[in-house]
């Protein structure tokens, strides 16, 4: 078998693929567990060898670009080194972390990005699943509604973010003139508000895109044989669809609460961090672009990376064996 | 990954390897610096400016074959031009020969050892006939870095058909206000409050204006003194006088600049590019709009406006240092900064061109920036002012919750630790 | 679902296809509106424009400088998506269909990739992409959109390839089809949602990344659009050429909504009882 990185050999891969996870199922009745391992056969070698090849080039590209990057960062994180001042640089170990950990503006920034994630992507799921049910089912316009719906995603966000701030600026913007007599972005909460509204508004169609098409692996006749047997819609939804969904939402989950939890462009553009609007993004980019301090600015990356891959764990758990990669996610 | 039974399988990925590594970098063709027949090629890095590529023509036209500059443009936000710049340096990328630098980072450039000394006849040729402030900007540690090639100074731009005379002081300039305000008419006081460098410039006009100072002459100290904690309470009375912009606290150059085009100011204190945009956008309403020196914290003690503006420097990793020293003075010399002026309204810092009669007509109000740029305030001159401008920024914003003595404690903190890079910036 | 197809139904079906394209394209709309608008009235508080210009699309087209813009954008964003698609594919067909050692490992670590902030992996990228001699080109941009993507690439296709019943290739074998149908007619259209998907997500990813394509390029070699916005000039240094960039948005929010428009029809109800039968 010829393997090279053209979509060509990938074609070439995929048929292989088909002919040996036949050849397999052939072998193995269906309804036995995967997991009991008998002795390595020759068909299990192949399989492995498969599943590594398959997955090298991916592996690869990923761990090329990104290995270094990221280690760089973390030793970085342990160092005083402010690129301004290079004699300075030296090892200090966790230093930096306590200097963080202690800092107010830290916390500050922290709550308020705790907020933004929570609030948006739970909005976000519940719209987002109503999104896609609507692009998904509807009897009239389904193309047009699915393209409008997903052109948010597709706008650049900061020029989406400016025409935001023209919006509710008085004077100058429809919406500020619709609603109050102040000027919404020069309070804290008026300003979260009109952040999570740009994010919400932005990034639904993320979600419903994802959730759509899980839906469309739900089985039609399932849905009919549900309904012959008197279902209603909330249990059809309930106990058809979501399960099958499953792993499609919590992908739409995880990757938009990693995103979110990364806010920035919103922030930067409709408050600049004003009335204590900063994320924690807005933070390290500050101290890492800005103030050139290196040390600091990649243990907030750090520290942002880890409260992320705290929630990621948390979720992959919530979600068990939806989750990629974990044995047991085959469909009976 | 793991691999059991790899010796079979190890060519094979790394043919794999190979082929991709071959695919990705094969479309791309020699990347060299391009010097045709031996003319060096200046690279000079810039921000945008509309007209002046004909500046470097003109400079490429007078260098008769010795170098020629190629125009990189920067990207518009400072943040994305000096990142740009910051990362290229720190990697010593000789890619870079000449580069426009606010005057607010020379310090910093000049501290890391990112741009060379201009000395000898460069330097007496640059010093001859500038004006001190903008000069002051391009020195670290008494040596020059950078030649000025633009300055700039906000000024009072007021309504003359509702303000009869201009305000000396910024408690003048508030009364004059609420007493509009009580007649019914525009009334607003426009200027820049959001979290931002345009905080900080207002800032340091204030904080200047009283005489106070933010740092020790030498720049190594926070100081925080008397005066700037007049400023302090003179900018937290403005935002709570009520004749701001209910804006203000986000307010920035362009929507200050279209805030005032639409009529709800009396006054705007703001850069001069406002007088040009507003005779094309509103004439009937820049008839009706003058200037004057901004207003001072006394009113018999004059203002000191802090300067903007651009400084041109030469990287220290640059591959024709004399040449791009050549190119720097010829883009900044007497003649080409009139042109900018008169094309790009840029503020020029060589003093005999304000005296030029082709200047009257592009820069009616180009006495009173003479004026204050004989007495300019500069912001911080250290190498750690960005993170001093993130701190102060933070710290003032929204000026309305500013406790001036509290305030003031908390500034001096916070800056002692940014000197010395030290701490979390906000 | 019950498919009645009754005029009450489309009626209240149409109903909630207006809510949506309401609230997805007013703010859109009001970026359009911006970029019709003269300076005089840009900020008028307006909805609509008072006066109606063109001058802001003649402004980007009169150099080339967006069109090159336009160019690269629209060459990198392809190759990148094609090339993380097929690779994700390949990695998320093993994850959900086969059993090997590492696989754990690289469900972990690709997620790890995705969550790491991308601002402090920018200059070592840059450190790197300068002695390859990558930076400032399109393999400099393509190589970290792939990257950065496929993370997204892989999670989504195993979640998707995870839910397809592969026994129905076996039945259709059964049925008489050969190997290469079977896959064709069976599998391929249930896989087709989450491969086109993955395709408008990652596509779109790519189109609007300002962090590597600013700090990765330097010339209009390989500029993308999102940096070109941050290149045009107003009238002076504080002027903002909002007309412009708006008028640019608009123009570039174009080839996503072919993009979509021709991918979007793919993801349709992937198992129907008629899918079975080939």
């Amino acid at each position: 078998m010829s393997v090279n990185a053209t979509p060509g050999g990938a074609d070439v891969a995929a048929d292989e693929t088909a002919t040996r996870s036949g050849a397999r199922h052939a072998a193995v009745p269906a309804q036995r567990n995967r997991r009991r391992k008998p002795p390595l056969s020759e068909n299990k070698k192949a399989e492995r060898r498969l599943g590594w090849l398959l997955c090298a080039p991916a592996a690869l590209v990923m761990v090329l670009v990104t290995a270094y990057p990221i280690l760089y960062s973390v030793w970085l994180s342990l160092q005083r080194f402010d690129l301004r001042f290079p004699d300075q640089r030296e090892f200090i170990g966790l230093e930096n972390y306590v200097t963080v950990l202690t800092n107010e503006f830290w916390w500050t920034a922290f709550g308020v990005t705790a907020l933004i994630t929570v609030v948006t992507v739970a909005i976000e799921l519940v719209l987002g699943m109503g999104l896609a049910l609507i692009m998904h089912r509807t009897l009239v316009g389904r193309g047009i509604v699915r393209t409008a719906a997903l052109i948010p995603y597709g706008i650049v966000t900061v020029v989406a973010a400016f025409s935001w701030r023209y919006a509710w600026t008085p004077g100058t913007g429809y919406l500020a003139n619709l609603f109050s007599e102040g000027a919404p972005l020069t309070e804290r909460a008026s300003s979260l508000a009109i952040i999570m509204l740009a994010e919400i508004w932005k990034t639904t169609p993320f979600m419903a895109l994802l959730l759509m098409a899980g839906l469309a692996l739900v089985p039609e006749d399932l849905l009919k044989a549900a309904s012959t047997d008197g279902a209603t819609a909330w249990q059809r939804f309930t106990k058809v669809m979501l399960p099958v969904m499953k792993p499609a939402i919590l992908v739409a989950l995880l990757f938009r609460t990693l995103d979110a939890f990364r806010v920035f462009d919103n922030i930067f553009v409709l408050t600049a961090g004003g009335n204590e609007t900063s994320s924690v993004s807005m933070l390290a980019y500050n101290n890492l672009i800005r103030g050139l301090n290196l040390g600091i600015g990649s243990t907030m990356s750090v520290l942002i990376f880890l409260t992320v891959a705290i929630i990621a764990f948390v979720f992959v758990k919530l979600f068990g064996t939806a989750a990629p990669g974990s044995d047991d996610g085959e469909r009976r | 990954m793991s691999d059991p039974d790899g010796t079979r399988r190890r060519p094979r990925v790394r043919a794999l390897a190979a082929a991709a590594a071959l695919t990705l970098v094969a479309p791309m063709a020699a990347c060299g610096s391009g010097d045709d027949g031996g003319v060096p090629t200046i690279n000079l890095y810039y921000p945008p400016e509309q007209n002046l590529q004909k500046v470097v023509d003109n400079c490429n036209a007078a260098a008769q074959g010795r170098y020629r500059i190629a125009y990189r443009v920067l990207p518009r936000q400072a943040d994305d031009q000096r990142v740009q710049m910051v990362r290229r340096l720190a990697a010593q990328d000789p890619g870079m020969d000449v580069l426009g630098l606010d005057v607010t980072w020379t310090q910093e450039f000049a501290s890391a050892d990112w741009i060379l000394e201009w000395t000898g006849q460069d330097k007496a040729e640059v010093e001859q006939g500038t004006l001190a402030g903008p000069l002051e900007t391009a020195r670290y540690q008494d040596k020059l870095f950078a030649a000025p090639k633009n300055t700039n100074v906000q000024l009072l731009w007021y309504r003359k058909d509702l303000v009869p005379e201009p305000p000396k002081s910024w408690d003048q300039m508030i009364s004059a206000a609420q007493r509009l305000k009580q007649q019914g008419k525009p009334y607003q006081v426009l200027t820049m409050g959001a979290q931002y460098e345009g905080l900080v410039v207002l800032y340091n006009t204030l904080a200047e204006s009283a005489g106070g100072h933010i740092l020790s002459d030498d720049g190594k100290r926070a100081v925080m003194d008397e005066g700037t904690v007049r400023a302090l309470e003179q900018l937290q009375r403005f935002a709570t006088s009520g004749v701001t912009s209910p804006s203000f606290s986000n307010a920035t150059e362009d929507p200050v600049r279209l805030e005032f085009q639409s009529g709800n100011g009396a006054f705007q204190v703001n850069w001069p590019f406002v007088y040009p945009a507003m005779q094309e956008a509103n004439p009937e309403l820049a008839k009706q709009v003058t200037w004057a020196r901004v207003p001072g914290i006394d009113e018999n003690t004059p203002s000191k406006v802090t300067i903007g503006g651009v400084n041109m420097a030469v990287s220290a990793y640059s591959e024709h240092p004399a040449e791009s020293f050549e190119a720097a003075k010829c883009i900044r010399n007497a003649e080409n900064q009139k042109f900018s002026a008169i094309n790009d309204g840029v503020p020029p810092t060589i003093e005999r061109i304000y005296a030029d009669p082709e200047m009257t007509e592009a820069y009616p109000m180009k006495e009173t920036i003479l004026e204050e740029l004989k007495e300019p305030a500069t912001r911080p001159l250290t190498p750690a002012y960005q993170s001093i401008s993130t701190v102060m920024s933070a710290m003032l914003s929204p000026p309305s919750a500013i406790d001036p003595q509290r305030t003031a404690d908390e500034l001096r903190g916070a800056i002692a630790d940014a000197l010395e890079s030290k701490g979390v910036l906000p | 679902m019950a498919v009645e197809t009754t005029t009450r139904a489309k009626l209240r079906w149409g109903l909630l296809d207006v809510v949506v394209v309401v609230f997805a394209l007013i703010p859109v709309l009001w970026i359009a509106s911006l970029s019709f608008k003269t300076p005089a009235t840009l900020t008028d508080g307006r909805f609509w424009p008072r006066e109606w210009t063109l001058d802001n699309y003649r402004t980007i087209f009169a150099t080339d400088q967006f069109v090159r813009a336009l160019v690269n954008s629209i060459g990198i964003a392809l190759i990148a998506t094609v090339i993380a698609v097929v690779l994700g594919a390949m990695a998320a067909y093993a994850i959900s269909r086969l059993d090997f050692p590492g696989k754990r490992l690289l469900v972990g670590v690709s997620l790890l990739i995705a969550m790491f902030p991308q601002v402090s992996l920018v200059s070592p990228l840059f450190d790197i992409e300068r002695q390859l001699g990558l930076f400032d080109t399109w393999p400099g941009l393509i190589l970290p959109y792939i990257t950065f993507a496929l993370p997204l690439a892989i999670y989504t296709l195993s979640a998707f390839f995870k839910q397809i019943p592969w026994d129905l290739e076996k039945a259709a074998k059964m049925d008489g089809a050969t190997q290469g149908q079977a896959f064709r007619r069976v599998i391929a259209p249930l896989a087709a949602p989450g491969l086109f998907t993955t395709a408008i997500l990652v596509f779109i990813f790519c189109w609007n990344d300002f962090l590597f394509a600013i700090s990765l390029t330097s010339t209009e070699r390989s500029r993308t659009v999102p940096v070109a916005l941050s290149f045009f000039t107003g009238e002076s240094q504080f002027e903002d050429p909002t007309g412009a960039i708006c008028a640019a948005a608009v123009v570039i929010t174009i080839p996503i909504i072919l993009f979509v428009l021709f991918f979007q029809r793919r993801i349709v109800s992937g198992l129907t009882s008629g899918a079975v039968k080939g």
